[in-house]
């Protein structure tokens, strides 16, 4: 069972009841993220998001995190680009005391000054992880590669960026995004609806403000080929494409044809690049969406020897999308996003999260049978219109390793 | 909540956490083999096998391997430890016949030469993979140096050179060795239908042979190591400390993992507010590691170079002074540091058995280890059972006086260790 309900001041709670099942679990996001950063002070999302936990309403720090332990709360959430998300999963029983130590975390935060210091070393930390972890390095480079703009940032921020955030950017940065215009509660699991509606009510009703202005992506302008030397011992290769939003009528079939790339072992890019070829251990491209923007992120990591040849492979299997799809890539697609939609259900925090982000991006919550329906409507033929509509194409490339590599065909 | 559990006469054992409440199925063979059953020339063997599983039968293609799990929408994979081998997929129910059909069939594979030839190449790209990992780097060395030339301290990727120089001979002899029948255990955990699954396997794996398969165990000794390993191309320290602790027959596993939750879980524990919380460490965890017959506390510090000494003296001086459980210590385990504890694991417990998926693996190795089945709520309860005079006899034991440590890391040396070369 699924329900909606907006608060006067904006705040939207969704639901969906899970019978059967003992956890709740919430997400409770705020629209504002590192996109929402100054320039000068990327990072400020990130240090916020952590700060928050550091005192709220009466507690103090200690007494905050030991208030959650003694719920069992699993905490989940993070600054991201587009948002901040604060939520967890715990016994159903517990829910609405968690609900309310998380309503202080988010709009009562103490915000102390003598903690700063702390928070900016731990992203400081952070940072200097990032170069250790070749994958996740070439992930956040490809991003900055593909989108100029604030899109494009890595959310930890810089050396720079992160040493010069005060406590007072940290809170203003509070003031003025932690606001419930668009901001969005999640409830999924055990848990009776009238008694959360009301709590909500209780909690959030006096909570003012219209929430920041949107930040709209931008791809213009974006760096085509990039290489960066690294002392790894696998070259690793990024590329990513522009696709269709979440709101696009061709949405499924942007989907559906990511799953044909990479939707299973039997997917093209696994069959091509490692089982045909040996080339890698590790090959993949997944479907990304930010509001009203969607794009396809590849990954593969590979000796230096084997490089050319598996970014060689890897783009032709982006671009051999346009000519087409089979009856038998779409059936099996079509398993493989049915199948995972069921076991999704099975989760409380896959829900929780599933819904508030399609409230974020679509303004509402699909129901299990809408997209149901909607991807047992996928045909070869429509995938096909799709990508002849949309090929891949304009690839953003980055690898990251000993070796640079040419994008053959650019 | 049912149990089903049956065996065929070749010894084959079958096992079901059954949920009428589940909309899926998962299921999977688990085998008792991994690294600590190879030999050193051979290191590695278990896990390449893994992969050569996937690559077709006398009935089946590699191709038809993996077109078949994507033909079922199935979430499926299969990992490699040091003594466990686990095949898995989790499907909708309507695709059981297939899924258990397609899962037996592997466990008989061709292991064709052309195919052992290419999937070197990629065993040999994971190795690659993971030593841009230091954490990955770090426990490898970890397990060689706490265990010595005991087998559990084998790696479980092998290495580049065993794993060029292994032959398909090799891999075959292995095969039939560890994958006998008597050495398997069939899993199911969510939505299923029991008669038609025992009816399915007896069909497919009755007539495999048993063989003569046995586990090692040999004496070790607990000599503590110390190694310290510069590295440049980093740029944190990763130290990670190893000690005694309780294998997964041992009954005060349960104690010994409150205690690690106490003193090393990720957010709210000892180390947590000594280290993290003031930002002079990104991680402090200390966990307890079952394994058959054998068992690890084990602690894992990341910091910068210039906090790294500091971080270790303040980690090493907590886990000292919290074995000191007499009355009047001030650094005794606390009831409420312990019911924290209790509330978390159980909390992540519930939730993680919430799903057919999530079942299906501690089911599997409750009967592996044990031969015991248990609900997740008697789980629960084994865990909120734990008394602190329980959790007080575990530190009295003094575990983390007798540590190992490996450390890694962009400095010239650690605790007055210069490098050494591994």
């Amino acid at each position: 069972m699924n329900y909606t309900h907006v608060l006067d001041n904006g705040l939207t709670l969704v639901a969906e009841q899970m019978p059967f099942v003992r956890s709740a679990a919430f997400r409770m996001l705020v629209p504002a993220g590192s996109v929402n950063d100054p320039e000068e002070k990327v990072g400020a999302a990130h240090a916020l998001y952590g700060l928050c936990f550091r005192g709220a309403g009466t507690r103090n720090s200690r007494e905050v995190s030991d208030a959650l332990d003694s719920l069992g709360v699993q905490r989940g959430g993070g600054a991201g680009d587009e948002l901040t998300s604060f939520g967890g999963v715990l016994l159903g029983d517990d829910l609405l005391q968690a609900l309310d130590i998380y309503t202080d975390i988010v709009l009562r935060p103490h915000l102390p000054a003598n903690q700063l210091a702390a928070e900016k070393a731990l992203a400081l930390q952070n940072l200097e992880s990032l170069e250790e972890n070749p994958m996740q390095k070439t992930m956040v480079e490809l991003r900055k590669a593909h989108f100029p703009g604030p899109h494009g940032r890595n959310s930890l921020g810089t050396q720079e960026s992160i040493e010069s955030l005060t406590i007072d950017d940290l809170r203003e940065a509070h003031e003025t995004r932690f606001q419930p215009g668009g901001a969005i509660l999640s409830v999924a699991g055990n848990f009776d609806w009238e008694v959360v509606r009301k709590r909500a009510n209780a909690l959030f009703g006096g909570w003012r403000g219209g929430g920041p202005a949107p930040v709209v992506p931008s791809t213009e302008g974006g760096t085509p080929l990039t290489h960066l030397d690294h002392p790894s011992n696998q070259e690793q290769i990024g590329v990513v494409y522009d696709s269709v939003a979440p709101d696009h009528k061709q949405y499924y079939e942007g989907l559906m044809a990511v799953q044909v790339l990479s939707g299973g072992m039997a997917a093209r890019l696994f069959t091509e690049v490692r089982e045909k070829r040996g080339l890698v251990y590790a090959v993949m491209a997944s479907f990304q969406a930010v509001k009203h923007h969607g794009f396809v992120q590849c990954y593969a990591g590979t000796t230096p020897e084997r490089s050319q040849e598996t970014l060689d492979v890897l783009l032709s299997e982006l671009r051999r999308l346009a000519e087409g799809v089979t009856q038998e890539e779409i059936d099996r697609g079509r398993t493989g996003l049915l199948s995972r939609l069921v076991m999704s259900g099975e989760s409380t925090s896959s829900r929780a999260v599933a819904i508030a982000s399609d409230y974020y991006l679509r303004g509402r919550v699909r129901s299990m049978e809408e997209i149901r329906a909607a991807v047992e409507a996928v045909t070869p033929d429509s995938v096909g219109e799709h990508l002849r509509a949309i090929p891949p194409a304009n690839f953003t490339v980055l690898t990251l390793g000993p070796t640079a590599l040419e994008a053959k065909g650019e | 909540m049912r149990f089903d559990r049956a065996t065929l006469d070749n010894g084959l054992e079958m096992i079901g956490e059954y949920n009428e409440n589940a909309r899926s199925m998962a299921t999977g063979f688990f085998v008792r083999t991994g690294a600590r059953d190879e030999t050193p020339e051979i290191m590695g063997a278990s896990h390449f096998l893994e992969h050569m599983m996937f690559k077709g039968t006398d009935r089946r293609t590699p191709e038809d391997v993996n077109r078949e799990f994507d033909e079922m929408g199935a979430q499926y994979n299969a990992f490699t430890s040091e003594e466990n081998t686990v095949y898995y997929g989790a499907v909708l129910p309507e695709f059981q016949p297939r899924v258990i059909d397609l899962l037996s069939d592997m466990m008989r594979p061709s292991l064709r030469d052309e195919d052992f030839h290419m999937e070197k190449n990629v065993i040999l790209e994971e190795i690659a993979l993971y030593k841009d990992r230091p954490q990955f780097r770090l426990f490898d060395r970890a397990r060689q140096v706490f265990f010595g030339d005991h087998p559990l301290g084998h790696q479980v990727l092998g290495t580049e050179q065993t794993i060029r120089d292994l032959t398909r001979d090799q891999m075959n002899e292995y095969f039939a060795l560890r994958y006998a029948p008597n050495n398997l255990c069939f899993t199911l955990a969510g939505n299923y239908d029991w008669e038609a699954a025992k009816a399915s396997v007896e069909r497919q794996c009755g007539s495999w042979a048993t063989a003569e398969t046995r586990r090692a165990f040999p004496e070790r000794s607990f000599e503590t190591g110390r190694e310290f390993i510069k590295d440049e191309k980093l740029q944190m320290v990763h130290i990670a400390l190893v000690a005694p602790g309780f294998s997964a027959q041992d009954e005060r596993r349960h104690a010994g993992n409150l205690v690690a939750e106490s003193i090393g879980g990720s957010k709210g524990s000892r180390l947590y507010w000594a280290l993290v919380d003031p930002g002079l460490a990104d991680t402090a965890h200390v966990y307890l590691d079952t394994e058959d017959q054998s068992g690890e506390f084990i602690v894992y510090l990341s910091a910068l170079p210039q906090k790294a000494q500091e971080v270790l003296d303040i980690a090493r001086r907590i886990l000292t002074e919290v074995q000191d459980c007499g009355a009047n210590s001030k650094f005794a385990l606390t009831q409420e540091e312990l019911s924290r504890a209790q509330r978390k694991l159980a909390s992540g417990m519930v939730v993680g058995g919430e799903t057919p998926f999530g079942r299906l693996v501690p089911v599997g190795f409750d009967w592996v280890y044990r031969g015991e089945v248990r609900t997740l709520n008697e789980h629960v309860d084994d865990l909120l059972n734990v008394t602190l005079e329980q959790t007080h006899a575990v530190l009295e034991q003094r575990p983390f006086d007798a540590w190992t440590m490996v450390a890694l890391g962009p400095i010239d040396d650690l605790c007055g260790l210069a490098e050494s070369d591994p």
